[in-house]
């Protein structure tokens, strides 16, 4: 009996506290990020747009052995074209990436034997075209050389 | 006022027209500047509302458009302004378009029976308070035309929920009203706030006797408003918008522009009510002090009880906010409940006190 | 419609409340929810049947997409059924590091639920700050394995890799500073009387019809059930994760009447023992090291024949994955039971004669996210 008639009081406690609660986050400072403007850091690990190892020489380290292939979930993502040097070394005439089937898991930067493939920091990947998603040889080394650098001229893709 | 009413005549003498046209045009200014007034008030009540969600919840709120996202609502409604005007296949056409002019309405024109200072009010009735309920519980009609118009069940069960909640809060809303009119022994909202006054700063306020009729008149004018926790009408998870699922473009503004004007007076209302109205809150006006010529300081004192009006009324705004922010939607035969089990005896519980409080204090 | 005096609703697939894209057709007799019918299957995206066109390897990646809240869960359960038919040994600091992710995961899937189901409920602000929160989780997966929601972080036999140890530090910092939060939850939320009064006595599921439906997870427990994978090792499923499990000293949370508001309260609960076992598995890391990578290095895995069922205990309920495999490099047909579909199918039973407010009340509580229900 006294505790149901102490009910109201205490609703009334819980409610002034739930709305206490709410008021003191007034004082907290905001935890927006104004995404265009300021941007989450990326750590090394983190799975964006692709990119072909380059070695010192400007080679690629990539022989086309095809096992990125042979581990990505989504088929038909990777495409080599192989190619015979004279001494006897295979290596990629055209490599693309499909980003519009790419499922960014990170397989292939993870079983390449020979490492020869990584993923760069780059994620704003939305474009026009469908063509501009798929990314050819010559697109993974420019990412490769530009996440050196560590910047990238996101303007024109 | 008639002074108000020479100052207009000699404009108008200066540009050599008739006296005829000054007295056909001077009762229609009120109307245009209670309309500009009240949709910038609204325009900036949107903004108020989304940036203190905001900054309950950690966020920055609106900032875009303009400084501090000043003209986010203003951007809003020529985005609304812009969209087409859709009516729904089935719909019944006329009470679908009639229904956000309902709701409207009657929203710009009780905002004109609200005292602002202690000269002008731009409709001035003895039964002023009367009349404020009355029309203000016309607005539930545009409602309810809108859910049986738009032929959607969703906007069917809101809008039948808020006829219905409308009702039974009605009820202790009234009874509170009763209450404040018994204490200030007039119907008339100017002489509500005049009886406010007192010797001491802020004592005479009825808020002190009537402090549950006061949390009464909240709950049931948040209740009134269709606000959380009592948006069952509109509830997004169970009914999606309530009865404004089928309305877009300016039709779906127009609703808008009522809720937050309807808001904005309500608040008004209570503080005239209850927080005294355009008093000032030290017992004496700033300008009175600060302003040695008497005429600029009798002029800046009628805008000085307009801002001590509005501050009363942010504040009470700012109140609903909070509660909007923390607490869970109720469930519908809870409300009613609530309405007919709680807030109804609690009113006549204050009734009962305040006509003893007048009869013990005021009597002899 | 069948009689004149109902009013036949259909909640979804596009609707705010149903977290995805569930169809309920509601017959309602004023507000009273008169029958409701499930309607499953807009999600579908043929998770099992993908299986048997994959490589074991290349399925892995996908397995993260089952529940997209607690991809651990889903992935573990996958490389454990694995890891057993292979008989791949897996080292005890990467168990270590499974269960700390895992339980973390449970974490952010719980604040996710809650934000939303108060939201649901007409409680905003409350969303705002547990997407605060599962923020700085989900920045800390992010860091680890390099996405935040798809982590692809486990494979057969180990990790990808090892935690560092400023990572293990940043956990440390949000155990501490994450109680306070759940207190703030608590004080908006739970002695609400209109929350409370919303939510007791409403969705009352009985223990029966808790395992008649094969109810799992905290919507068990709210009936007063305990059982939790976690604690009691299944007979069929003898994973090696459960032998981490019983070094940590953990409650499992119960709760006795089976009403939303008890569903609320264990995973409330559930949330505290989460950051106890995190804070465990964080001692154990910072002091002990070992290998987690896993010895399997070749893309293709042979499975030996055999089958095996793996069971975790996931935010939602068991989640287990049959594999079978007739010794080639694909698995011949993988069987997710997981538990938000069995938490659907007990929805109209539940619903029968509530209110129709009452559907989120019960709803949001059950906690079902919908392409786990479908895959």
């Amino acid at each position: 009996m006294i505790k149901k008639s102490l009910k109201p009081f205490r609703d009334i406690i819980a409610l002034a506290l739930g709305h206490l609660t709410v008021f003191k986050h007034v004082f907290k400072k905001p935890v927006t990020l104004e995404y265009p403007e300021k941007k989450l850091p990326l750590n090394d690990k983190f799975r964006g747009e692709h990119a072909l190892v380059v070695d010192n020489e400007g080679n690629l380290l990539c022989t086309a052995c095809g096992t990125c292939q042979r581990v990505c979930p989504s088929f038909g993502t990777i495409e080599i074209e192989k190619e015979k040097t004279e001494d006897g070394k295979f290596y990629p005439k055209n490599y693309t990436i499909d980003l519009s089937k790419c499922i960014f898991c990170g397989n292939c930067v993870q079983y390449c034997p020979f490492g020869a493939i990584t993923m760069t920091k780059e994620y704003e990947l939305a474009d026009e075209k469908k063509s501009a998603l798929k990314l050819d040889i010559n697109t993974l080394k420019k990412n490769y050389s530009d996440s050196i650098i560590g910047e990238r001229d996101t303007s024109k893709r | 006022m008639e002074y108000l009413y020479f100052l207009y005549i000699e404009l108008l003498h200066k540009y050599n027209l008739p006296e005829f046209i000054g007295m056909t045009t001077f009762p229609l200014l009120p109307f245009c500047v209670v309309a500009v007034a009240l949709i910038l008030v609204v325009l900036f009540l949107v903004l108020m509302e989304r940036k203190v969600l905001a900054f309950f919840t950690q966020r920055k709120g609106p900032n875009r458009v303009g400084p501090w996202g000043l003209f986010q609502t203003i951007a809003d409604a020529i985005k609304l302004l812009c969209k087409e005007n859709i009516t729904p296949t089935g719909a019944e056409k006329f009470m679908f378009n009639l229904a956000p002019l309902l709701a409207f309405v009657p929203v710009m024109v009780i905002w004109g029976l609200i005292p602002f200072s202690s000269e002008f009010d731009f409709m001035s009735y003895s039964v002023s308070a009367l009349l404020f309920m009355t029309i203000a519980s016309i607005p539930i009609l545009g409602i309810l035309l809108a859910g049986y118009a738009s032929n959607n069940k969703y906007s069917l069960i809101g809008s039948f929920r808020a006829v219905a909640q409308a009702i039974s809060y009605e009820l202790p809303l009234v009874f509170v009203l009763v209450s404040v009119v018994v204490l200030a022994s007039s119907l008339n909202l100017r002489q509500i706030v005049l009886a406010q006054i007192s010797v001491y700063p802020f004592c005479g306020w009825f808020i002190f006797p009537a402090f549950l009729g006061f949390l009464i008149f909240f709950i049931c004018a948040t209740a009134e408003l269709n606000r959380c926790p009592f948006d069952l009408p509109e509830a997004e998870s169970e009914l999606v918008s309530g009865y404004n699922t089928e309305y877009s473009g300016m039709k779906f503004a127009f609703f808008f522009l009522a809720e937050y004007a309807m808001m904005f007076i309500m608040c008004a209302f209570m503080a005239t009510l209850f927080l005294g109205g355009f008093l000032s809150p030290f017992g004496f006006y700033l300008s009175e002090k600060f302003i040695n010529n008497t005429f600029w300081a009798q002029i800046s004192v009628y805008f000085e009880q307009v801002f001590w009006l509005f501050l009363k009324t942010f504040f009470l705004i700012f109140c609903m906010m909070l509660v909007r922010a923390t607490l869970p939607r109720l469930k519908s035969n809870q409300l009613m409940g609530f309405a007919w089990k709680v807030l109804l005896p609690l009113s006549f519980l204050n009734l009962f006190f305040i006509c003893c409080y007048k009869y013990f204090i005021y009597a002899k | 419609m069948t009689t004149k005096n109902k009013l036949k609703i259909n909640i979804g697939p596009q609707h705010p409340s149903t977290h995805g894209v569930l169809r309920l057709v509601l017959e309602l007799e004023g507000e009273i929810i008169k029958s409701c019918e499930p309607v499953i299957g807009y999600l579908h995206r043929g998770m099992e049947k993908m299986a048997e066109s994959h490589t074991y390897l290349q399925y892995l990646p996908i397995v993260d997409r089952i529940d997209y809240l607690s991809g651990f869960f889903n992935s573990f359960a996958y490389c454990n059924a694995v890891e057993n038919l292979t008989q791949i040994e897996v080292s005890k600091r990467s168990q270590y590091i499974r269960v700390l992710t895992m339980e973390m995961n449970r974490l952010s899937s719980h604040l996710l639920w809650l934000g939303t189901f108060l939201l649901d409920m007409g409680a905003t602000s409350p969303l705002f700050y547990t997407f605060r929160d599962r923020e700085v989780i989900l920045s800390l997966f992010e860091e680890l394995t390099g996405q935040r929601l798809m982590y692809n972080y486990y494979t057969f036999g180990g990790l990808r890799h090892d935690v560092s140890s400023d990572w293990l530090d940043k956990i440390t910092d949000f155990v501490k500073i994450m109680p306070k939060k759940i207190q703030d939850y608590e004080n908006i939320i739970t002695n609400n009387p209109i929350f409370t009064t919303r939510t007791k006595n409403i969705g009352i599921m009985s223990k029966n019809s808790a395992l008649q439906y094969s109810i799992t997870g905290p919507n068990l427990r709210a009936t007063g059930i305990n059982v939790d994978s976690r604690k009691t090792i299944h007979p069929f499923a003898c994973s090696p994760i459960q032998l981490i499990y019983p070094e940590l000293d953990f409650q499992i949370p119960t709760a006795q009447n089976g009403d939303s508001f008890d569903r609320y309260k264990v995973r409330v609960e559930e949330m505290k023992a989460c950051l106890k076992l995190i804070s465990q598995c964080v001692d154990w890391l910072k002091s002990n090291s070992g290998e987690v990578i896993s010895p399997i290095k070749q893309p293709l895995l042979k499975v030996p024949e055999g089958e095996f069922i793996s069971n975790v205990e996931a935010p939602r309920g068991v989640c287990s994955c049959y594999v079978k495999s007739d010794g080639s490099t694909k698995p011949y047909r993988v069987k997710w039971r997981t538990g938000s579909f069995y938490a659907v199918q007990i929805l109209p039973k539940l619903l029968e004669n509530a209110f129709y407010p009452d559907l989120m009340a019960i709803f949001g509580s059950l906690d079902v996210i919908l392409p786990e229900v479908d895959r």
